[in-house]
């Protein structure tokens, strides 16, 4: 029997794809790349992963999970022939615990959706990424993912309290829980951000967090973006760290604007978007400081949002703003480097210089606070040399920020994208001893291969060997 | 016999045996990562196990380990780079918290490590996942790993993560440090996100932990200790001065944290957060006990004599609500009475083959983990 | 396999292009949110149209499959960033279907949508008999699944269609301008009390209201269906129909929405779009202006259900609120996302399953709520919560109720 018959028999034929099309359509992510689809499932319950990954074993075929599909990394896209498990269906939010501040969650589950249901509780799930009103927390569990307020809440792996995990064995494990400090080797921080390549996560135990009783949101705008660089520096370093703090160049504003008229001053060379959360005493007096801080570097103006209509519009444009790139080109290479923030303002100017010198057009936003930037340069692949162009210009970028003390991804993950430049950062002593930690998870090669590691980071002329048993 | 040998091949890192450290035949102290996994190396070529000494404040937990070579991080006890504009701080392991703190409470930052013992290390608390009591603001020391280099059981020096942060680049080696308690190599270097002290603090005595719990937003901690409660706030001056307000209690200026436990055995009890309450109503009353709000923790302390029959005790509950109850310090006797840890969970087999790619001959702390890994 | 398109109206490779695969079209998505499935989202027709147009799939079963499936309620225009024209390249692509893809049952879809069809006001009045009759007999009760529920959707009709073609009213107020009303193909005989409240509230607001002759069927139906012949027909009548207008109003969503894009149907000069407005901006408008009254506030809350061609479309979503609050009445919102109720046109018969589980769900947000009055904007919407929320619920245009608030 085929592969797909083998699924079929227990999925039965509506929840197994493997028409061309519908394999052409699973083909690629949010991300830039495509690659090769074998057979399409989509599981309801845990007892069917675990079969899927039994039978994509027995076949030899590797297993991708998937969520909405809205990475950047190309993490879910398959670099050959392999069974694609979508894991939207399993969306149930199986349990909250109120008084624990805890849910058990499904992988497929929407991120905001979440939100929404715990609303009426006065709790929120913190981890925020721009494609929250569609990504999966599986998704997030994934990569890590963060987005605006991870700034003071802190990203994915800070809400994962537990996760059941199907492992190459086709077994069930289930890692951490409600209770702190579970004993033993605490796993869950190495399935997070694992870009699916320890087992596939099928329930999720995330932490909830209570709403903030008062909120204030600023929008900054400056005359140079090294100036915006500047205020936000100033601000962490007099002691205030804003819920979120993000930054928007000229362009960018301008695209935004274009899409939704979020209301973004679209003279200012940059803009900061700053949101303050907490007890209403402490708001106000940061959001005058902020204020302040931002005036003394030369802010053009200082706008505090007039309610909860204009928050929510600007932080709407924020979050489209990728998207709306596309207006500039067909095409568009994204960084999603981190470096110290107090290394903001040299590494913006390294970037605009080295855009210039490859005649390319760059546009920033990013994620101000926590220093990390997502440059973005739009372009046509269509015109001949411009990929290439492209290529090296992203390569320096990433080069800069790793020689300024940063690191290669904040919250997108290293995918297919990045996993070549992995060797930047990592000595192969480093890689290797990644590539025996998931190892220990799949010794195989089952679970979403070649993604993350370089290839030949698995070395075995490092460290002493085991006696042979 | 090989002992001596390694003892002769590092004798220039050799220093003198603290009283309050296990039995064993040398004990080294290297200045570096490298320094360290030369040892380890040379360890494993022989087969020998070693143990990682800080301050000894954190070895109560788990099982007794037996070793030939004890690794002291007496000698690693820089702080390397302090960034305050960035919040980022890196130090060696064998840096003494209470000296992180005073240092980092110079520019205003915390690391939110333990508050007490002061003598006890970076990586004492780090690899015994100890975080500090504003753990419930701001989540448990995981949260505030960014990077770790491991001297690891086979040798090698592994660095993994960045100190940036906000990072998804690899594997997360920092969290798996956390907690491994030596199983995987001596944590040797870390890099930890910082946090702003806030300008005020104070400590409020209130009627009853929970009700507190739900007023409070985003305290420090909210602590009950022998049925006392107390909130701990921090912010700007006129938060908490409204938070004090709102909580209607008695305030004090400052932080007055609960004085370490006393008492020859002291276990911990960890539930998930709403059951904080339901946990100290377990606690004998001729124990005393501090128990976190919010955020499930419960340590007790009280005599060694019915230790043994109170963890069996607490443990049948634990079970039954998705937790643990767990040796902190005892005397040895009950070590040989009791497992330290209880069950060791569903995961155990893949915690084996964790360790084995770090520490594959198994030298490491060897048997100090649940399910004597 | 050989892939490609043969129409002049294919998604061009502009449109497609636009794409960047963000996926922040897929929340306000009905079918993807139904399915969880990439192939059932806007996103993934895209990519599926785009491995068409690249030659690498073929206009098969498959293709089809997933373009009809799709509801065309344009809830992903309005979350996507790139501006990728979502709707049009949809029409183009069922325009290839009924090119690459004919069959018996599709032409004579094309037909009824058509000039012969909803086009011919004989054809219109024969059919509206009959539902009369039917109505009188009872026939919701026993007649099969669909065509029942259908029926039961409908107000209760005359048997002899009432007309407003050719007829002229003068305003009463203060002239302020012509509005040319569009007629509609079933808007005239079905919804009579529409045409009969935006007429009554047009000469209230100061316009003289005109039905001009000459004028058909929109044709949005048999766009939407890919009939493109038919459309451009219906579109060049008229356009000529209403070629001596500044304002033409239509007071049906779908309807309005299809005539401000009449520039890819029948060119005929820039301009156009800005001279169609719907009734519902039309009447917002005076109210604010003060030509039209606004009456106290009686607590009454009324549900507002935005049609997608109204909301999405159109991005029309203060007017009905203000309409609705001036009326008196407490507008209360029942969807953020403002997802399709299912009825789509004609894709509640053609996919009456998926239609049905939104209509439920569309009804099931309404009765979470104290309303017991229902505005919508759109006939189509109309029958199909009517349908789904059974007695006890009334469901009317917002000028309707504005209408009577003021008479």
């Amino acid at each position: 029997m085929s592969l797909a018959d083998d699924l079929a028999a227990f999925l039965g034929p509506g929840r197994v794809k493997t028409d061309p099309l519908e394999r052409h359509v699973y083909a690629r992510d949010g991300g830039l790349r495509t690659g090769p689809v074998e057979v399409i499932v989509h599981p309801r319950t845990t007892a069917e992963v675990v079969e899927i990954v039994r039978t994509a074993r027995n076949h030899g075929s590797p297993v991708v999970a998937r969520g909405a599909g809205t990475g950047l990394a190309s993490g879910a896209v398959p670099t050959g022939p392999a069974v694609l498990v979508v894991l939207t269906r399993m969306d149930e939010i199986h349990e909250v615990d109120e008084a624990s501040r805890t849910a058990w969650v499904g992988p497929g589950l929407i991120n905001l959706e979440l939100s929404q249901h715990i609303a009426p509780l006065g709790l929120h799930y913190a981890p925020d990424p721009s494609s929250q009103s569609i990504c999966t927390i599986g998704g997030n569990v994934a990569t890590n993912a963060g987005g605006p307020h991870c700034l003071a809440d802190g990203t994915t792996v800070a809400h994962v309290l537990g996760i059941e995990l199907v492992t190459v064995d086709g077994e069930v494990v289930m890692l951490g829980g409600a209770a702190p400090d579970p004993i033993g080797l605490d796993l869950r921080g190495v399935v997070v951000g694992s870009e699916g390549t320890v087992g596939v996560v099928t329930r999720v135990l995330v932490r909830l967090t209570e709403d903030a009783p008062a909120t204030r949101t600023l929008l900054l705008a400056f005359g140079d973006t090294a100036d915006a660089a500047a205020t936000v520096s100033d601000t962490v370093a007099a002691g205030v760290i804003p819920a979120a703090l993000e930054m928007m160049d000229r362009v960018m504003v301008g695209l935004i604007e274009n899409w939704i008229h979020a209301g973004f001053p679209t003279d200012a060379a940059g803009v900061l978007l700053a949101e303050l959360a907490g007890h209403p005493a402490a708001v106000e007096a940061e959001a005058e400081m902020l204020s302040n801080i931002a005036k003394a570097n030369g802010a053009l103006s200082a706008r505090l949002a007039a309610d909860a209509d204009e928050a929510a519009r600007w932080w709407k444009g924020r979050k489209g703003a990728f998207g709306a790139v596309a207006q500039r080109a067909p095409d568009y290479y994204l960084h999603d480097t981190v470096v110290p923030r107090s290394r903001l303002v040299d590494i913006l100017g390294r970037v605009h210089e080295i855009a210039e010198r490859h005649d390319l057009e760059v546009m920033n936003v990013f994620h101000a606070g926590d220093g990390n930037l997502h440059p973005l340069m739009p372009f046509d692949a269509a015109e001949p040399g411009t990929l290439e162009r492209v290529q090296a210009a992203a390569d320096e970028i990433v080069t800069a920020s790793v020689e300024a003390g940063g690191t290669l991804s904040g919250e997108h993950g290293i995918g297919l994208e990045k996993r070549d430049l992995m060797s930047l950062v990592f000595s192969p002593v480093d890689l290797d001893a990644q590539a025996r930690l998931r190892e220990a998870f799949d010794p195989v090669g089952l679970f979403n291969p070649d993604k993350v590691l370089p290839a030949g980071s698995r070395c075995f002329d490092y460290g002493r060997p085991a006696p042979a048993q | 016999m090989t002992t001596e040998t390694i003892g002769r091949r590092f004798h220039h890192l050799e220093v003198e045996a603290n009283e309050r450290m296990p039995e064993c035949q040398l004990v080294l102290a290297p200045t570096t990562a490298e320094e360290a996994a030369a040892v380890l190396d040379a360890a494993a070529e022989h087969g020998l196990p070693v143990l990682f000494w800080g301050n000894g404040s954190h070895q109560g937990f788990g099982h007794r380990v037996e070793t030939a070579i004890v690794i002291s991080t007496e000698r690693m006890n820089r702080i390397i780079e302090w960034s305050p504009a960035d919040l980022t701080v890196v130090a060696e392991a064998g840096v003494r918290i209470g000296d992180l703190a005073l240092r980092l409470l110079e520019e205003n930052q915390t690391a939110v490590l333990p508050e007490a013992p002061v003598e006890a290390t970076v990586g004492g608390v780090i690899a015994s996942g100890q975080s500090g009591w504003g753990r419930l603001r701001y989540g448990p020391i995981r949260d505030r790993m960014l990077e770790v280099v491991l001297a690891t059981g086979d040798g090698r020096v592994v660095r993994g993560g960045a100190p940036v942060v906000k990072n998804v680049t690899g594997y997360d080696l920092p969290r798996l440090a956390t907690g491994s308690f030596g199983s995987l190599g001596l944590i040797s270097r870390v890099a930890l996100k910082l946090w702003p002290v806030g300008e005020r603090a104070a400590t409020v005595t209130v009627e009853a932990a929970d009700r507190a719990l739900a007023i409070a937003y985003r305290p420090l901690a909210v602590i009950e200790e022998n049925g006392t409660a107390r909130v701990y706030l921090t912010g700007t001056s006129a938060e908490v001065e409204t938070q004090t307000a709102e909580l209607s209690g008695t305030a004090v200026d400052g932080l007055d944290w609960p004085h370490p436990l006393a008492g020859e055995t002291v276990l911990v009890v960890r539930v998930p957060a709403g059951l904080t309450g339901a946990a100290t109503e377990r606690v004998p009353s001729s124990w005393s006990y501090q128990a976190a709000f919010g955020v499930g923790e419960v340590r007790l302390a009280g005599p060694s004599e019915p230790a043994a029959d109170l963890l069996a005790t607490l443990r049948d509950w634990t079970a039954t609500v998705g937790g643990a109850a767990v040796v902190e310090r005892a005397p040895e006797a009950l070590y040989e009475k009791v497992d330290p840890w209880g069950e060791p969970g569903p995961s155990l087999e893949l915690q084996r083959r964790v360790k084995a790619a770090f520490d594959p001959l198994g030298i490491c702390n060897p048997g100090r983990l649940p399910g004597k890994l | 396999m050989t892939g490609g398109w043969v129409t002049r109206d294919a998604p061009t490779p502009e449109e497609l292009a636009a794409c960047i695969h963000c996926g922040l079209c897929l929340p306000g998505c009905p079918t993807y949110r139904l399915t969880g499935e990439e192939t059932a989202s806007p996103r993934g027709r895209l990519s599926a149209m785009s491995a068409v147009a690249d030659g690498i799939a073929a206009v098969d079963e498959t293709f089809e499959e997933m373009m009809s499936f799709c509801l065309q309620c344009r809830a992903c225009e309005v979350a996507c960033p790139s501006l990728v024209p979502f709707g049009r390249a949809m029409e183009g692509a069922r325009v290839e279907l009924a090119a690459q893809r004919p069959s018996p049952t599709r032409r004579a879809r094309g037909r009824l949508l058509g000039r012969r069809g909803l086009g011919s006001r004989p054809a219109v009045a024969l059919v509206t008999m009959l539902a009369a009759i039917g109505q009188r007999l009872r026939a919701p009760r026993w007649l099969p699944g669909r065509l029942g529920g259908a029926l039961g959707g409908l107000r209760p009709l005359p048997v002899r269609a009432p007309s407003t073609l050719s007829d002229t009213w003068e305003p009463l107020a203060a002239r302020v301008g012509t509005a040319a009303l569009l007629a509609g193909c079933v808007m005239d005989p079905w919804f009579a009390g529409v045409h009969t409240a935006s007429i009554a509230v047009l000469r209230r607001a100061g316009y003289r209201v005109e039905v001009p002759a000459g004028q058909t069927c929109c044709g949005a139906l048999a766009a939407h269906d890919g009939a493109a012949d038919e459309a451009r027909a219906l579109a060049a009548t008229n356009r000529q129909a209403f070629a001596g207008y500044d304002l033409i109003v239509a007071d049906s969503a779908g309807c309005g929405a299809h005539l401000k894009e009449y520039e890819s149907w029948a060119p005929g000069g820039e301009g156009w779009a800005d001279r169609v407005r719907d009734i519902t901006e039309v009447v917002a408008e005076a109210i604010a202006d003060g030509r039209l009254p606004t009456q106290p506030e009686t607590g009454t809350p009324v549900a507002m259900q935005d049609p997608c061609h109204l909301r999405h479309a159109q991005r029309i979503i203060e007017p009905p609120r203000a309409i609705v609050h001036a009326a008196g009445y407490t507008p209360v919102e029942i969807d953020p996302l403002a997802m399709c109720c299912g009825a789509a046109g004609v894709y509640s018969v053609l996919r009456p399953e998926t239609s049905a589980e939104l209509g439920g769900r569309k009804a099931a947000q309404v009765t979470a709520t104290s309303a017991r009055i229902v505005a919508s904007a759109n006939p189509g919407c109309e029958m199909q919560l009517r349908s789904h929320l059974g007695p006890g619920y009334r469901v009317a245009h917002p000028v309707e109720l504005f209408a009577e608030a003021i008479e």
